[in-house]
């Protein structure tokens, strides 16, 4: 049976709310120490990053996953800082294993941008080790805690045909792993499904808070962009993955729109 | 190539004290005063005093690090010599009985020289010969924690400031959930002129100052202070201060409530947050689309919410200019909004304002892409 995407999360439109109740759907935001973040972004750099997504650049070719996921960082290190100028970033890339490619915190969108500039493909790439990534997140994430900011790893991971070895860290939960996999359509070839889950255990074992991971086999930029900006969710905020709710459909909830609409996307009030 | 360090002694006790002083000292420059120039064993410590800063040099000599260090005070602090003088028992402070291996002594012999400090700009000040000065010395020392200081510049006329802790309630403790690290303080500064004979001395110049933390709760700075009468003095001009001073806090205190129902009151419709601030709830920020448009929704809650209404801003997901910085909109103001509507009603009735107006965004992000 020929599988056409990967399993994925995509909620319905108006999916619930992540407690069950009515009126407001659950969500309180109840008065507690809510911490900045220290995000470790680890960018792939592997030959598979060179592929190209189904839009093109302003020159008219396609961009490569490596350019929109330059752009995708960019995009949420902008909305980050405009939503809590606080949060702080650091980035590392992952050839075989990790190296760092700016290793101080900053919040100043020069770093990152000076940082992803330092970016270059390593067309040698076989296997991913993500063990080194871990000693590092789990190393970084104490002295994180102990400035009450919490750490979060942020991987770009583009492999189709290569599951990511790892060893966990003898300390497990100091940090939240989220994931964006970029990866080709299922084919006889390469096994993006197997690469999934290999990922979805990586973060389920290791998050502090609920992690999220999303995949696209589709090259479309604006999915990667929309994905990037759920990830944007503050770890002590979150929801669990199967719950999520946005981004919502702001459609106006006027008689003519919910006859023409029927049943989709009309949100209530109530 | 000598990288410049820190005699490791020198430095143990630097870091205690920085780290663990109850005000927040900083160090404004290193050098060395050896022959290795590369050996910084002398800086200045900046140090918080009458809600200005007094500043330091801080002398050790790292050919000899088992000695204790000398301390030189500013110049206008000619005749402040604290362990000089009195009798044997006196000698007993920090200098004296130094021990270069305890990491603690420099904050200990900090504390000690400020508190000295202190009592030397009392003395000073005590004999000033201005009676209304006299008076207000005499009446408002009962309250604890004041700090004073005389300038003396001698072209102009002299002027005596006090710093006046104001309402002994616990501000840390207002706010729950708040990672406020230091301790939330409000200070009354006065300043009385001196000198000039006066039939009726002339009031004060009065200033609130705030620790910088409490801006998320408080602004000081929309304060209005009450006014000084007539032969007043700070003894009788601080009860009423305190009063309104405290309703208004506990006024900003229920505010954090109400900006708190209005961030949740807007969950039904766009949504779980993104983020939301949960401690003063000033800001929340949300995801949205509009087909295949996906863009963010930021919330800013000002201390006057709601008389002012909510700042709203758009930023797109998908368009850049050419910094690389995704789109965003200006403040948009022009929603339907009253003060006294429900929070499910503002709600709504930004939900449906925006269902239109992402729309005009969206078209605002595709011509600037376009030029």
């Amino acid at each position: 049976m020929e599988v056409t995407e990967v399993q994925s999360f995509n909620p319905p439109l108006g999916g619930p709310s992540a407690l069950p109740g009515g009126g407001g759907g659950g969500f309180s935001l109840p008065a507690s120490r809510f911490s900045s973040e220290d995000i470790l972004f680890c960018i792939d750099v592997g030959p598979e990053t060179m592929v190209e997504m189904k839009v093109n650049g302003p020159n008219g070719r396609p961009y490569t996953r490596l350019e929109s996921i330059k752009q995708a960082i960019l995009l949420f290190v902008h909305a980050k800082l405009t939503i809590n100028p606080d949060h702080r970033f650091a980035f590392t890339a992952l050839s075989k294993s990790t190296y760092w490619l700016r290793k101080e915190f900053s919040s100043e969108v020069d770093s990152a941008i000076a940082a992803l500039r330092g970016l270059s493909v390593d067309s040698s790439s076989s296997h991913a080790d993500l063990t080194q990534l871990f000693k590092v997140a789990t190393h970084e994430a104490k002295k994180s805690r102990g400035q009450n900011r919490i750490f979060r790893v942020i991987l770009l991971y583009c492999r189709s045909s290569m599951p990511p070895q790892y060893q966990f860290p003898s300390t497990l939960k100091l940090f939240t792993l989220d994931v964006m996999y970029l990866h080709d359509k299922p084919g006889p070839d390469n096994c993006p499904q197997m690469v999934y889950d290999t990922l979805v255990e990586a973060l389920e074992r290791v998050s502090e808070f609920e992690g999220y991971i999303f995949e696209s086999g589709q090259g479309l930029t604006r999915a990667l962009f929309r994905h990037m900006c759920v990830l944007l969710s503050h770890p002590q905020q979150r929801c669990m993955q199967d719950e999520m709710d946005v981004p919502k459909s702001l459609i106006k909830k006027s008689p003519a729109a919910e006859t023409a609409q029927g049943d989709d996307s009309v949100v209530s009030s109530q | 190539m000598a990288i410049d360090t820190v005699p490791p002694l020198v430095a143990a006790q630097l870091n205690y004290l920085i780290s663990h002083c109850p005000f927040s000292v900083k160090v404004e420059q290193m050098w060395s005063g050896c022959k290795n120039p590369s050996l910084l064993d002398r800086f200045t410590l900046v140090i918080p005093y009458c809600l200005d800063y007094i500043k330091w040099d801080v002398i050790y000599n790292a050919m000899y690090p088992l000695a204790a260090p000398d301390v030189i005070f500013g110049p206008e602090d000619e005749s402040f010599q604290p362990f000089y003088g009195g009798n044997e028992k006196s000698r007993k402070n920090s200098l004296a009985d130094w021990n270069s291996k305890d990491p603690a002594r420099l904050l200990s012999l900090i504390i000690e020289l400020r508190d000295a400090y202190i009592a030397y700009q009392r003395r000073r000040i005590e004999e000033v010969d201005d009676d209304r000065l006299k008076f207000e010395i005499s009446t408002m020392l009962s309250r604890e924690g004041i700090e004073m200081y005389m300038t003396s510049c001698t072209d102009k006329p002299e002027e005596v400031k006090f710093a006046v802790p104001l309402l002994d309630m616990g501000l840390n403790k207002l706010v729950a959930g708040s990672t406020w690290r230091h301790p939330q303080k409000i200070y009354l500064q006065v300043v009385f002129p001196v000198g000039k004979k006066h039939s009726t001395p002339p009031p004060p110049r009065l200033k609130l100052i705030s620790s910088a933390e409490l801006k998320a709760l408080f602004s000081i700075e929309d304060f209005r202070l009450p006014p000084w009468l007539d032969g007043m003095c700070t003894a009788e001009y601080l009860p009423t201060l305190e009063e309104m001073l405290e309703s208004q806090i506990k006024d900003a205190v229920s505010s954090v409530e109400m900006r708190r129902k209005f961030i949740t009151a807007l969950v039904p419709l766009f949504g779980r947050p993104i983020e939301a601030d949960p401690v003063f709830c000033r800001r929340a920020t949300f995801l949205a689309s509009s087909g295949v448009f996906t863009f963010l929704v930021h919330f800013s809650l000002s201390l006057q919410f709601p008389k002012q209404q909510a700042g709203l801003t758009l930023q797109s997901s998908q368009h850049f200019n050419s910094n690389g910085m995704p789109v965003k909109s200006p403040n948009l103001s022009e929603y339907p909004w009253s003060p006294r509507w429900e929070p499910s009603e503002m709600a709504d009735r930004i939900f449906d304002f925006l269902a239109d107006e992402c729309l005009n965004f969206k078209k605002y992000c595709n011509q600037l892409n376009q030029q």
